[in-house]
């Protein structure tokens, strides 16, 4: 467990790395849909958010919506595939592949 | 779920597929559109509305159910309006909060509707005033029917949706066999095959979403 992508591999943060590769390509969620999705208080969301931004696994965009302002969030490329292998690397550790 | 505020790793592996299991089994849950919803008030809208149209309008001017001549077309235009009330609903729930690009195909095939509509609508309305009174009724029907089976396509198209793409063609091919046969039967190959079809599509697709 302990070669597991240190930035993915904490209980918030691979909650919020699952729940936005659910979505499609070219979408994102809102901070307070999200938030309410995986049931965060928003410093939580945001704290991890953060983290998971400055990894470049998540990125965050904020904009106007009308005269309120909304941030969303969707993986990036490299957050997907970094969580594709975070997956693979867990059913390995569940199910090691035979040797030939 | 209890929010977790600590940093802590989930303790094993398989734990950790799990939550992302359920992590994301939560989020495609509140994704994905109802079928029940999406699908059923509009085929019990042309399952009944048609249904009556056939009773009281049938083939070669018989009447069937003797009922009050507008209660088809009002039956089926009341049930339309739910169904569309239903769709707006179901559509506003899934996207709120989400921004990007199924957001926008939502959006544009939505106006595809609209601006469709209008355009057979209008030049629907200018022909059938031509007519005699059950060719009139037929043309209506089968402009709007053959319009709705090209729009399930086009949408099979921007979802990637094969059940929707079998549907729009199935309707498709019922409304010709309905225009051929005439007004009466077209009403009744409606209500069954189009009607009684958007039910089974919103029950398949249901039941597939549960397994």
């Amino acid at each position: 467990m302990s070669d597991l992508d240190p930035v993915i591999h904490v209980q918030a943060r691979l909650r919020i790395m699952a729940a936005l590769s659910s979505l499609g390509d070219g979408d994102r969620m809102t901070f307070p849909r999200l938030q309410q999705l995986l049931d965060m208080t928003a410093g939580n969301l945001s704290v991890h958010l953060t983290k998971l931004e400055q990894a470049g696994y998540v990125e965050v965009v904020k904009s106007f919506r009308g005269r309120t302002p909304t941030t969303s969030a969707a993986l990036t490329r490299r957050g997907r595939v970094a969580f594709d292998d975070y997956t693979t690397q867990l059913r390995a550790l569940i199910d090691p592949p035979k040797e030939p | 779920m209890t929010p977790v505020d600590d940093d802590a790793p989930p303790p094993s592996a398989a734990e950790s597929l799990e939550l992302i299991r359920k992590e994301q089994a939560a989020a495609a849950r509140t994704l994905e559109l109802n079928p029940l919803l999406y699908y059923v008030p509009w085929g019990a809208a042309w399952l009944i509305g048609f249904g009556l149209l056939f009773l009281r309008y049938g083939p070669d001017g018989r009447v069937f159910v003797n009922l009050p001549a507008w209660l088809p077309l009002v039956s089926l235009f009341a049930l339309m309006a739910l169904a569309m009330a239903s769709t707006v609903l179901v559509s506003a729930v899934r996207g709120r909060g989400l921004e990007g690009r199924s957001s926008w195909q939502g959006t544009a095939y939505g106006f595809t509707w609209f601006f469709a509509f209008a355009g057979v609508g209008t030049t629907t309305s200018h022909f059938a005033r031509l007519l005699p009174e059950p060719e009139r009724g037929l043309l209506w029907a089968c402009a709007s029917v053959g319009l709705v089976g090209a729009l399930y396509m086009a949408g099979a198209a921007v979802w990637l949706s094969r059940d929707m793409f079998i549907f729009g063609a199935w309707l498709t091919l019922i409304n010709i066999v309905g225009v051929t046969a005439g007004a009466g039967w077209h009403s009744l190959i409606i209500s069954i095959g189009g009607g009684g079809g958007l039910c089974l599509l919103g029950l398949l697709l249901r039941a597939r979403g549960r397994r």
